[in-house]
């Protein structure tokens, strides 16, 4: 490879890739805490699992898009498309998209009808047993291996961090993009179907209007979107695996959203950007601890040693307490300030007033 | 034929065995939903709290090694009380807020409290300290000597739940707090100190619950209780939410549904059946099949 192409012309120092990376799986949760407060912001649906039209967007995207099992070795799956790239990438995002919401209507259409307890139940209950799906069928999914060669697009013809660069870029665009689109929804008559439907669903269905459909079609769009965030985060990563699909990315959302301030999408973004930059940062705490001990004076040194002692010493303490931070901040958030950062208390006011 | 029926009587057994552990869980978590109104996500906390606090007293980590069954109670007791912490520091404040903050707030509870176990303790499997036992069998079908006395715990704890819904003064207060709570006030029940003991004894059960399933499936996670509580969800749904025995009656439902579904269906699925069921009752009968109040 010669100086002269694009490949040699960017290169990024270790923090400023991991600043990237951070960055773009911050752009991703957006666009999975924009989905989430068109449910819940707009139309005040309760959805416990989220993560489940995440995964059925990066799985769809996976499969349209690695290559037949035939070329890889120990796969166990029967079916990838092999779409090329760049040029699938438009349809995998779609497929993604389309198949997210698919998914959400028809969780949706088992208990929209009902009240927001049976919908928090009926998410979350699904969203556990669409994840057994994933990792029992092997023959779609590849089973707890997960699909490893998930094309990344572009990436051939580039540096790895031009291509870090670019697919950023791209995840922005496409941030900016929905952001835009769903603000005009929301801004339109149907948006403010959707909030009439939060604040009192009598008084909508008094004014003739079908709010079930509503209910349903919010909860395809937010499915679409979480979808579509699914499709970028399998050609970002490159794998999709089922650990990454856990509750806990539903509840990190939900923090998002709830921090962020909802019924905003302002604040939905602003949300996803601290969650992802907290939990991502704090994967450092013990190389920061290392390297303090090594740098400060020897009294310090060991100060610091002496009050860190009596810590348990096993490797999932830091992981936990981070979720254990986000635990706390939903708490914190929907007892002191449940408008959060960005939101307008007078929509929260309408929120959750039903019986 | 005769292997068959034997197949087919045992997967019924280890179903009612299963039913009468989630039936405990289902109890607990109907009876609170009754005072309170919302659907507490962290209730699947206090199996794991159960279940953990049990083995610390029988053996592990703590230095003591009291039988289990003195530890299962110690831990009732004790996550019982905590359960009435959790109330007054996280629920309580926000009673009047209507039931959704109640709700979300259940699912900051969860994290809080399985995330502060597992920074704790780890996320290593554990195990009860139980005798490896040798099923008794009549024609082929029976148990072991210690699945026969989980059934038994459980079905003296339903029947303790009954009496106390049934005789006693706090049972009738939870009732008429349940059926309706301003009326239950302007009758002159003290309708916060109902609640109280009602978190005790949902806890309480919970623990209970925990310590079964432990004894029934070791080992055990940090996360064995998120992870049973769509299964507790769909016997309290199946049975009406907040009406204690229908949570019974869809608690055995559910034990013997992924009993039969793991035998003569496919053994990854033991969840989903539950699962199933839960979303038939969703579309079919949101009010569950038992009919009446509590």
């Amino acid at each position: 490879m010669d100086a002269f192409t694009p490949t040699a012309l960017l290169s990024l120092p270790g923090w400023g890739s991991f600043l990237l990376t951070v960055l773009t799986i911050a752009g991703i949760y957006s666009l999975l805490t924009l989905g989430l407060n068109i449910h819940y912001g707009y139309t005040g649906l309760i959805n416990f699992g989220h993560v489940a039209f995440f995964a059925a967007g990066a799985y769809t995207a996976a499969l349209l898009t690695v290559p037949p099992p035939a070329q890889v070795s120990g796969a166990e799956y029967v079916f990838g498309l092999n779409l090329p790239m760049p040029l699938g990438l438009p349809i995998s995002l779609v497929a993604a998209a389309v198949v997210g919401g698919l998914l959400a209507t028809l969780i949706g259409a088992t208990s929209v009808r009902l009240g927001s307890h049976y919908l928090a139940v009926a998410t979350f209950a699904l969203a556990g047993i669409f994840g057994s799906v994933l990792e029992n069928e092997a023959w779609l999914t590849n089973g707890s291996f997960g699909l490893n060669s998930v094309p990344k697009p572009g990436r051939a013809a580039m540096s790895a961090d031009t291509w870090a660069v670019t697919y950023f870029v791209f995840v922005v665009v496409v941030l900016v993009v929905v952001a835009f689109v769903l603000s005009r929804l929301t801004g339109s008559p149907f948006g403010r179907l959707l909030k009439g439907v939060r604040e009192s669903e009598d008084a909508a269905q008094m004014l003739g209007k079908n709010t079930i459909r509503v209910k349903l079609t919010s909860f395809a769009i937010g499915g679409a979107v979480a979808g579509l965030a699914g499709g970028l985060y399998a050609h970002y990563v490159g794998s999709v695996v089922v650990q990454q699909f856990v509750p806990a990315v539903t509840f990190t959302v939900w923090a998002a959203l709830l921090l962020g301030g909802v019924a905003s999408n302002t604040g939905a973004v602003f949300g996803a950007f601290l969650l992802v930059g907290f939990r991502e940062s704090t994967r450092f705490l013990t190389n920061i601890y290392d390297s303090l001990l090594a740098s400060l004076p020897t009294v310090a040194a060991d100060a610091l040693r002496l009050a860190v002692e009596p810590l348990p010493d096993h490797a999932s303490f830091v992981p936990s307490l981070r979720f254990v931070v986000i635990g706390l901040l939903i708490v914190l958030v929907i007892r002191y300030r449940p408008e959060g950062v960005f939101g307008d208390p007078n929509e929260i006011d309408a929120i959750g007033e039903e019986d | 034929m005769v292997a068959f029926v034997t197949q087919f009587i045992q997967t019924l057994i280890y179903g009612l065995i299963e039913g009468s552990v989630i039936s405990v869980g289902a109890v607990g978590l109907t009876l609170s939903y009754g005072v309170t109104r919302f659907i507490n996500f962290a209730y699947g906390e206090f199996l794991t709290y159960g279940a953990y606090l049990a083995l610390f007293l029988s053996g592990a980590g703590l230095g003591l090694s009291l039988p289990l069954p003195v530890a299962t109670v110690v831990a009732v007791l004790v996550v019982g009380a905590f359960g009435v912490g959790v109330s007054r520091v996280f629920f309580e404040p926000l009673s009047d807020r209507g039931p959704l903050p109640l709700l979300i707030t259940s699912i900051g509870v969860a994290f809080i409290l399985r995330y502060a176990l597992t920074a704790t303790v780890g996320v290593s499997a554990k195990q009860l300290p139980v005798p490896l036992m040798r099923p008794v069998e009549v024609f082929g079908v029976g148990t072991t000597p210690l699945r026969a006395a989980v059934f038994l715990v459980a079905i003296a704890t339903m029947l303790l739940i009954h009496v106390l819904l049934t005789y006693t003064m706090l049972g009738k207060t939870m009732r008429a707090t349940s059926g309706n709570r301003n009326l239950a006030e302007i009758a002159g029940i003290d309708t916060d100190g109902v609640v109280r003991r009602t978190w005790f004894i949902s806890a309480g059960a919970g623990a209970l619950a925990g310590v079964l399933y432990a004894v029934l499936f070791a080992p055990f996670r940090p996360t064995v209780g998120f992870e049973y509580l769509i299964v507790i969800f769909a016997a309290t749904l199946l049975g009406g939410i907040g009406r204690p025995y229908g949570a019974m009656l869809g608690a055995i439902i559910v034990g013997v549904a992924m009993s039969l579904g793991t035998t003569y269906l496919s053994a990854e699925y033991t969840m989903a059946y539950a699962f199933a069921i839960l979303v038939g009752v969703l579309l079919f009968k949101p009010d569950g099949i038992a009919g009446g109040e509590i």
